[in-house]
């Protein structure tokens, strides 16, 4: 075998990874230079022309102030939500994966929330905020329930938090309960007759063996935190007052609603460091320390 | 193992292969495409289509969108596969249509209307319907309290709106009135009619953007913030107005359960869901003012056409589309679809035929009187969302009326005047 | 009592606990589920007067139902998206697994490129690249509004992430030796990769492939803008015909909803089986 041959590199990438180099490049790659092209012009969006203007977007993109409180307000909404998720994703994963009779049936049901999409959502949770807790609240005299929390400032951020957790924690539950499964019961079991307490052995053995998974957890509940589109637009819409734009919903308007099309895309591509910035470091570290079998 | 994966292999190909094959029109048919922004007309405007190609052999394809409008259109022309006629807001003519579109200044049409859009000596956009904004009311609910017959013309002022008001209250109607939150009727449609309703339109807007207008003393914005305070007041959501939903606002307002709403025709596709009341309408917003504003609805041509003008639309495709105009015009039928199909106002004077929803009919028949305020087409595209939101700060009572003023005066001074 | 009681007791009680947090959170999560099944059986007025009441004044109605299929066109909607999930999930699964099995292996430059410009990738919002997608593939290429273009698409874009997936499980959950001892055996890369690696990821191309296929079910904003002609529409395309600009037929909404989210919940419930099986028979089969 000559591993070392040139050739014999270009054989196997091509042979394995071909396919998915080209149609990456293709999808994403270029269309995200052209992007890049366009961050450097005052394009509305619809023109034919496309006037060059250097540097231009990105100086305005810094002094919007309204972009860096939606970024502001994004990082936080993601702190608080990336750290839920992946608690409620782990514990329901760790339910359903201990031979609790019925489990079949419960991750189906933990699963469902991730089939209700789009305006749907949005309105049966609107439904949920605004009249089945209001009604609840007033016939029990809560005074926290009493009025809608997507009335406020505070609560909407919430409200858009609660709506996160409980559509991606099954999802991200699937990716926890896969990595259970990945680890043979044996080996928590050798460690429980080593004299490990259930607890011990969980924090010693399983969970160093999950690395793998924690790792793509956190960096899709990260990604997908910092992007949220769908659920900020279907549930809040950036109410009340504009106070719950999250960046992605801020980056949309600048380019489309607003017409300011390569500002828009200089904010998106800002947006997009920050994420690549936080999310490469987290999977960075993460991968170092992963324990190959 | 292999063989399954060769299975899978195959079944992808063969899949692939039978939707790689993409349509072709058929060469001796013309086919026009349109896109369709009031989705609520969607499923007649298609079997209307289906229609009128039997009769005249033109396709007729019908699209819309729930993507907004202006980023709809980026994406078609980006990927240079244009509607034929497309359907968009007034601001969008000015900014597509001089590059985009097809001037139609020596069609017929244009004698017989007064709402076509123009840019310079071309004529770009064709006027759909006729929408208006007013209170809305049910008629019934306010007799059943009152016992007498609810004419509309007696509340011009606030001071006799408000004292019908309080006879609702006294007649058991405790929260006679709802208001819509969202930032488009509060920003767009509201907060618009205090600059439509200035004497010079254009030279208050201009004297926004220089920092000149001194809102809080303007005779018109007190007014309109009078009757807002008032509509405010006996809000059936008061406590949380902010939180109201639109749905029940308007099934509120179709049942009687309250008597009024700021709003305008385009309503009407929402309440015709519900069980509502035959006997509403829709009038002036209540203002003591002297200058007439309070004996007139404000709007004018809603919703506009353009033929593209670009290589990727025949000449064929342009004559077709300039046919479908004259026969939404012209032709029976096409009068019948807009007026009696689609429950729009028509925006043409030859068109006759009577408006059947009660709200499209007050509108008809302010407009037939010259009672309409003109809409004001030239806001800024983020007007809508940020001053939306300061009055929304407004309606929750975060900000009073002269810090309300202020962020609106601050908006217009961060703002560069639109051309037109 | 002796030990041996007491700690089945103890067992039991938590095996108690256990089951009673579980039908607490599925409560928790399955409720606003509960609200779509309610309310698809009432008129548009009985759900905005009381989307609670589990039958509206109007009485129980299937109306929704046919009446969604018709305007959604249903037959020719599914059919595509049928085509089109299927087709893009197992390529996805091939191309992506294929990749990652290069990337792990071996520490070259290439690799290591294409593995972190995937990862950056994955964060770049989409609105970013729509413009410039539809620009070149509509503007430039004239490729859009084909079944093939979403499809290829929808691998590119989904491509990143499964390859990230698959790297994870190939690096902790594929025993260098079980390699080692197939490349004695005589095996080529490509005969170890197919008959020893693939099969042992069995878990985690359930759980990527029924990730994808839900993304690529529900996906709305990519086939709206690569589709454009009426016949190659996908169901989530369809259905936004009853989200009108001043009014949502809600009821037509969910009864779309629903019909629409059962294939995905059957091979959900079909894969799990894989997901559950766990690797070591896997490895035992292969």
């Amino acid at each position: 075998m000559k591993k070392n041959t040139m050739s014999y590199k270009v054989k196997q990438y091509v042979m394995f990874a071909g396919p998915a180099t080209v149609l990456f490049c293709a999808v994403v790659l270029l269309p995200f230079v052209y992007g890049l092209y366009l961050t450097f012009t005052s394009w509305d969006g619809i023109s034919k022309d496309k006037p060059f203007v250097g540097l231009t977007n990105y100086i305005s993109a810094f002094q919007d102030t309204a972009y860096w409180q939606a970024l502001g307000r994004t990082a936080i909404y993601s702190v608080i939500a990336v750290v839920l998720v992946n608690i409620v994703a782990f514990l329901l994963a760790y339910l359903v994966t201990s031979g609790v009779k019925g489990q079949n049936f419960f991750r189906a049901g933990f699963f469902i929330p991730n089939l209700i999409g789009g305006i749907v959502l949005g309105y049966i949770w609107k439904f949920v905020f605004n009249r089945a807790f209001v009604a609840l609240g007033q016939s029990l005299s809560i005074g926290a329930l009493s009025t809608s929390w997507l009335a406020t400032t505070n609560g909407a951020m919430l409200c858009l938090i609660i709506v996160s957790v409980w559509q991606y924690a099954g999802y991200m539950m699937l990716i926890y309960v896969a990595g259970f499964m990945s680890v043979p019961k044996s080996l928590a079991e050798a460690a429980e007759i080593d004299g490990c307490t259930k607890s011990q052995a969980m924090f010693n053995v399983t969970i160093p063996l999950m690395r793998a998974s924690f790792v793509q957890c956190l960096f899709l509940t990260i990604t997908r935190c910092f992007m949220v589109y769908d659920v900020n637009l279907s549930l809040t819409k950036g109410e009340p007052f504009n106070t719950s734009v999250m960046a992605a919903m801020h980056v949309y308007n600048q380019a489309f609603t607003y017409k300011k099309y390569g500002m828009g895309q200089a904010e998106a591509l800002i947006l997009f460091l920050i994420c690549a910035i936080v999310g490469v470091t987290q999977v960075y570290i993460g991968k170092k320390g992963e324990v190959a079998a | 193992m292999k063989k399954s994966i060769s299975f899978a292999m195959a079944t992808v190909m063969a899949l692939s292969v039978t939707s790689a094959g993409s349509m072709t029109a058929l060469a001796d048919d013309v086919t026009i495409t349109i896109f369709n922004s009031k989705t609520e007309v969607q499923s007649q405007f298609e079997e209307k289509a289906a229609e009128y190609a039997e009769k005249t052999g033109v396709n007729v394809e019908v699209y819309f969108s729930t993507d907004t409008v202006a980023a709809h259109m980026a994406t078609r022309y980006a990927s240079e596969d244009p509607y034929t006629l497309s359907m968009v807001d007034a601001k969008d003519i000015y900014s597509l249509a001089p590059e985009h579109g097809v001037d139609l200044s020596d069609q017929d049409w244009v004698n017989d209307t007064d709402y076509e859009i123009s840019v310079g000596d071309a004529v770009y956009g064709f006027p759909i319907c006729v929408e208006a904004r007013g209170v809305l009311y049910n008629a019934e609910a306010i007799e059943a309290i009152t016992g007498e017959e609810f004419v509309p013309e007696n509340y011009a002022t606030l001071d006799a709106f408000k004292e019908l008001l309080e006879t609702l209250v006294a007649g058991g109607m405790e929260t006679p009135t709802g208001i819509m939150k969202e930032d488009w009727s509060l920003g767009a449609h509201y907060l618009s009619e205090i600059y439509e309703e200035q004497e010079d339109v254009d030279a208050f807007i201009t004297s926004l953007h220089e920092g000149s207008a001194d809102l809080i003393n303007n005779g018109k914005f007190n007014a309109l913030m009078d009757t807002f305070d008032v509509l405010m007041q006996y809000n059936y959501a008061k406590d949380s107005a902010i939180a109201a939903e639109r749905e029940v606002t308007e099934q509120k307002l179709a049942e009687g359960e309250i008597a009024f709403m700021f709003g305008g025709n385009w309503d009407w596709s929402v309440i015709n869901a519900y069980d509502y009341s035959e006997k509403m309408g829709m009038m002036p917003v209540p203002q003591n003012t002297e200058d007439g504003t309070n004996t007139k609805l404000v709007g004018g041509g809603s919703k506009y056409f353009f033929i593209d003008a670009s290589d990727n639309t025949s000449d064929e495709q342009r004559q077709a589309a300039k046919d479908f105009l004259n026969w939404l015009v012209y032709d029976e039928e096409g009068q019948s679809f807009l007026v009696n199909d689609c429950a729009l106002v028509p925006a043409f004077s030859n068109n006759a035929l009577e408006v059947t929803d009660p709200l499209g009919n007050s509108v008809k028949k302010y407009a037939d009187a010259g009672a309409l305020v003109p809409n004001y087409n030239y806001a800024p595209d983020d007007h809508l969302s940020l001053c939306g939101a300061s009055f929304q700060k407004y309606l929750a009572g975060q900000i009073d009326r002269a810090g309300f003023a202020e962020e609106i005066e601050n908006y217009w001074k961060s703002t560069t005047p639109v051309e037109h | 009592m002796d030990d041996n009681a007491r700690a089945a007791r103890k067992k039991k009680i938590s095996h108690a606990i256990m089951i009673a947090v579980l039908i607490v959170l599925f409560l928790l999560f399955i409720t606003p589920f509960l609200l779509v099944v309610i309310n698809v059986f009432k008129t548009k007025g009985d759900i905005t007067s009381n989307p609670l009441a589990l039958i509206g004044e109007h009485g129980f109605t299937l109306e929704n139902f046919p009446k969604a299929m018709e305007k959604m066109n249903f037959v020719t909607v599914f059919t595509n998206s049928l085509i089109i999930t299927i087709s893009a999930t197992v390529l996805t699964m091939l191309v992506s697994s294929m990749a990652a099995f290069v990337i792990v292996r071996n520490k070259w430059k290439a690799c290591a490129l294409l593995f972190t410009g995937m990862i950056a990738s994955m964060v770049i919002p989409f609105q970013v690249l729509m413009i410039p997608l539809v620009s070149l593939y509509g503007g430039i290429f004239g490729v859009l509004n084909s079944r093939l273009t979403l499809i290829l698409m929808h691998v590119g874009f989904s491509v990143s992430m499964a390859t990230f997936m698959f790297h994870g499980a190939i690096h902790t959950n594929v025993p260098l030796e079980l390699e080692e001892a197939a490349l004695i055996d005589g095996c080529n890369r490509w005969q170890t990769f197919w008959r020893i690696v693939f099969p042992l990821l069995k878990p985690t191309i359930a759980t990527v492939a029924i990730i994808d296929a839900m993304a690529f079910w529900n996906d709305y904003l990519l086939p709206s803008l690569v589709l454009g002609r009426k016949e190659l529409y996908t169901i989530p395309i369809a259905t936004q015909v009853f989200y009108g600009t001043y009014s949502t037929d809600i009821g037509l909404v969910m009864a779309a909803l629903l019909l629409a989210m059962l294939p995905i919940l059957i091979l959900y419930l079909f894969l799990q089986r894989y997901i559950v099986e766990g690797v070591t028979s896997g490895a035992v089969k292969g």
